[in-house]
């Protein structure tokens, strides 16, 4: 199985170790990763809010060289999934809309077609490498670690351009247990994390994080697993925030899906990795020592 | 001051379309996680105050930039409001207007400047040769900065360029 | 009196039964077939009626014995239509009378067989909340006043035929292919409720006291499972405060929705219901969330405006987002924002009550496909024309009344209206018109 790897800006920006745990475990589940050369900006939610045509031709520049390659992308970010996903469904689907982002990319030298399809990395896992690889490649299950999932916005609304395509917040449910965690439900599990606000407006943020987090606190989790590098930051870093402007404290560690997996499957994070998270991983590495 | 064109003229921009449905049910303020927090963040009002034509209440306001695209609301309207991508319209004709709040501005300059929204820390680049993870991905700016100038997007972010 | 002066009703409701009632009367031969092990439908589960607020049972059950007891109706119930053949005038109809493994003639319905019945099943006709026998009546006031073994839950003990006295138990009951020649159909299967688990943002399934309106009626209903006394389902406590929802799954777009109409009869009920609800607990705070208040016809608005002044429900206009409940008091939160006074709020419930959209009832597509008349994109039937011929369908003899035409009709007093309309139109065309 071979993707374009769209990695994205947020990703190498701030958190190198998602990418190296994904570089770790692809090839144990059969998934090549092949570079996307001179990749752009995916264009998220910040840059589609100043111009539309901007972000179609954006967007749609990565569409072309996902498509020159031959190959379906695979993404990590949520917010490159929708930008990325919702585009390829427009540009498919509108005829007048398409022949305006071609005239745009002839700019420079492309021309979108529609012939690739965008999936996220747990689309992949779920659909293509499918759950019983992923179970097989558990070499060190967890003990019963209970898990707040944190599937992010943008991996399933809008549901119509979601819908029926992807499995969204079942499938990564699935895959969280097939490690051995068990995920537990919470009620605003389906809430957004805040995380598009920071750096924009850091107040309001905040306190859309605290709602999230007061609910997950509730849960009894012992930890929280996201997908979404913004998530991540938002409910990792935003702990810090909300201890420092709001007085309250969850010690709720966070760890991307990749990481679980990938500690699942018998490695281990570095001691840099581990320092990474804001919020320290003593509750998540308690489960793992359980074992001896 | 009412404009009696402005709600056709949400619902002709792109990602505005749903304007046109709202039945001003609620159901969207009822659903926002920003509307719990702040006050003046309704979406419902601010289809309201579209679909009476207060435009000088709308564009130059923060209103619109509270909303995180969570698109809650839009997955709960029952009429296909779409109120979710009705605010990435409002958003855009603001800009067109001179509003754009700093935070947003600062990642659209990035963009044009080194193709990415934002750029690499210090720790994030020693963390990647920790790593072991090779050479940073290029960002093809010239490609970036092209299409960004032929779609006048750094008109929209540079004062008089 | 010729075969041919016959004519077929499908669906034993009230308007079903208003149709049979108004033939028999003029000497024609009804053949009224139910699914179910009883005539009755929709009416015979809800409390109090609107606008009289009549016990429903009371105004039903008379209709239901004359039914039993009229020489021109033959019931045949626990029994399904499955080949309609001929034209107007003459048509050759095929039912499946079911298996009930009783014999009607014997049984009396005295029950001594259920009290003995070691299988439980939640009970259909208390919409799920309390529970029957395998071997049950669904409901005290029952027409055929019969048991039916209900032969998917039964575990064949055998221990019914042993304490039958009358030796009416036949667990080796057959089915029974029963041809019927008739000279006109009324169609009349009424409807069933959608079910709001598909909108996971309300809770339904998840949290035990958001109910739909139809389990409410059988709480309240002092023939229901908790004997009219209305209490929440996951504690048995009784609700201090009560919120109705409106539009649930009713004048909704979406595709995994699909009912954009407006289901009108929902706002009548709820607050019908809300006055209820204050008779039972008149000090609990009871609240109704709706976005358009549709107080059409005679005495409704009226009704509205005592339901205010008299009875102090509160009105808020607002379509809730989402419903969570606190896992230790099961309190449920709601939250809303009031689109009078722009304020976005929670407020703290007992007890939910989706006022949840009326669907055409399962199966319906293969009883069109049996008669050859057409259902509309929702499901529901198809008139000749929806103005001037609104109980026609495009086969002539065929005639549809009640809800299964869709929300255009209303409530009680139209599905009676429409049954008798259904049956001047086959006498006409038992007397050789169209």
């Amino acid at each position: 199985m071979k993707y374009a790897f769209f990695l994205g800006c947020l990703i190498p920006a701030r958190e190198p170790s998602y990418e190296n745990s994904i570089r770790k475990i692809a090839p144990e589940l059969g998934v090549e990763l092949v570079e996307m050369e001179g990749a752009n900006c995916c264009a998220p939610f910040s840059i589609q809010s100043v111009d539309y045509a901007s972000w179609l031709a954006l967007a749609a520049r990565n569409l072309c060289l996902a498509e020159g390659l031959g190959l379906d992308i695979l993404t990590l970010c949520n917010d490159c999934y929708e930008s990325l996903l919702m585009t390829n469904a427009i540009l498919k689907d509108d005829a007048e809309l398409r022949n305006k982002v071609n005239e745009i990319l002839a700019d420079v030298g492309l021309e979108f077609k529609g012939k690739i399809n965008v999936k996220s990395f747990i689309d992949v896992l779920y659909e293509d490498v499918g759950l019983e690889k992923v179970k097989n490649s558990v070499k060190e299950p967890f003990n019963g670690l209970k898990v707040a999932v944190q599937p992010g916005c943008h991996l399933t609304k809008p549901k119509r351009i979601h819908f029926g395509e992807r499995m969204g917040i079942t499938a990564l449910d699935e895959l969280v247990e097939a490690t051995g965690a068990k995920s537990i439900a919470y009620e605003r599990k389906e809430a957004c994390c805040g995380g598009p606000l920071r750096g924009v407006n850091d107040e309001v943020a905040s306190q859309v994080a605290k709602h999230k987090l007061d609910s997950i606190k509730g849960s009894g989790a012992d930890c929280i697993v996201t997908v979404c590098p913004f998530c991540y930051i938002e409910l990792d870093m935003g702990q810090l925030e909300i201890k420092r402007h709001l007085k309250e404290e969850y010690n709720l560690p966070v760890l991307h899906f990749a990481e679980l997996l990938r500690m699942a499957m018998g490695m281990i994070l570095t001691d840099l990795e581990i320092r990474s998270h804001k919020i320290s991983l003593n509750r998540v590495l308690k489960d793992r020592l359980q074992e001896e | 001051m009412l404009d009696a064109d402005f709600m056709h003229e949400v619902a002709n921009t792109p990602r505005g379309r749903g304007i046109l449905k709202c039945i001003q049910c609620g159901r969207c303020t009822s659903s926002c996680p920003v509307a719990r927090v702040v006050e003046e963040h309704n979406p419902r009002k601010l289809m309201e105050i579209i679909i009476l034509g207060l435009r000088s209440d709308v564009l130059p306001k923060t209103l619109p930039w509270h909303c995180l695209s969570c698109f809650t609301c839009l997955d709960r309207c029952p009429q296909g409001g779409d109120v979710g991508e009705a605010m990435f319209a409002i958003r855009n004709l603001a800009v067109r207007e001179g509003n754009i709040p700093a935070g947003i501005l600062a990642q659209a300059r990035s963009l044009f400047e080194t193709g990415r929204v934002v750029t690499p820390t210090r720790t994030a680049l020693i963390q990647r040769k920790k790593y072991g993870l090779g050479k940073e991905p290029a960002f093809d700016v010239e490609a970036v900065q092209k299409i960004l100038r032929k779609t006048s997007f750094d008109k929209l972010i540079y004062k008089g360029s | 009196m010729l075969e041919q002066h016959a004519a077929l009703v499908i669906g034993g409701g009230i308007s079903g039964i208003q149709a049979s009632l108004d033939l028999a009367s003029r000497g024609i031969k009804v053949y009224l077939v139910e699914k179910t092990p009883s005539i009755g439908g929709r009416m015979a589960q809800l409390d109090k009626t609107f606008p009289t607020m009549d016990c429903s049972m009371c105004i039903l059950a008379p209709k239901m014995i004359d039914c039993a007891h009229n020489p021109n109706v033959k019931l045949m119930t626990y029994s399904e239509v499955k080949e309609v053949k001929g034209s107007a005038g003459n048509f050759t109809v095929k039912a499946l009378k079911k298996a009930r493994y009783v014999d009607e003639a014997k049984c009396t319905g005295c029950g001594i067989c259920a009290q003995h019945c070691p299988a439980e099943v939640p009970n259909e006709f208390d919409e799920k909340i309390g529970m029957r026998k395998a071997i049950y009546m669904p409901f005290p006031q029952a027409v055929p006043r019969v048991m039916t073994v209900d032969k998917e839950n039964c575990i064949e003990c055998g221990l019914c035929e042993k304490v039958c006295d009358l030796k009416a138990v036949n667990l080796n009951q057959q089915p029974e292919e029963i041809e019927l020649n008739v000279g006109a159909i009324i169609v009349a299967t009424g409807f069933d409720l959608f079910d709001p688990a598909v909108i996971p943002a309300y809770g339904y399934g998840r949290y035990k006291d958001v109910i739909t309106a139809l389990e409410l009626e059988r709480l309240l209903c002092a023939s229901g499972p908790t004997g009219g006394h209305l209490i929440r389902p996951s504690d048995g406590k009784i609700p201090r405060s009560i919120a109705f929802i409106q539009c649930v799954g009713s004048r909704d777009r979406r595709d995994w929705i699909g009912n954009a109409y407006c289901s009108s009869i929902c706002c009548k009920y709820a607050v019908k219901d809300a006055v209820l609800v204050k008779e039972h607990i008149p000090d609990a705070r009871v609240a109704i969330f709706y976005i358009d208040l549709r107080a059409f016809g005679r005495g409704f608005q009226e009704f509205v405006n005592r339901a205010k002044t008299e009875y102090g429900i509160i009105f808020v206009r607002s379509s809730p987002g989402e419903i969570s409940e606190d896992p230790t008091t099961r309190s449920l939160t709601l939250w809303f924002e009031d689109t009078t006074t722009r304020s976005v709020q929670n407020l703290n419930f007992d007890l939910v009550v989706l006022c949840s959209a009326l669907i055409p009832r399962k199966g319906i597509k293969e009883l069109a496909d049996i008669l050859g008349i057409e259902v509309d994109k929702y499901g529901f039937f198809k008139p000749y024309d929806a103005l001037a011929h609104p109980v026609d369908t495009t086969i002539p003899g065929i005639f549809v009344s009640g809800y299964c035409l869709g929300p255009k009709t209303g409530d009680i007093p139209d599905s009676i209206t429409q049954g008798s309309a259904t049956a001047a139109r086959v006498v006409e065309v038992l007397a050789g018109g169209r």
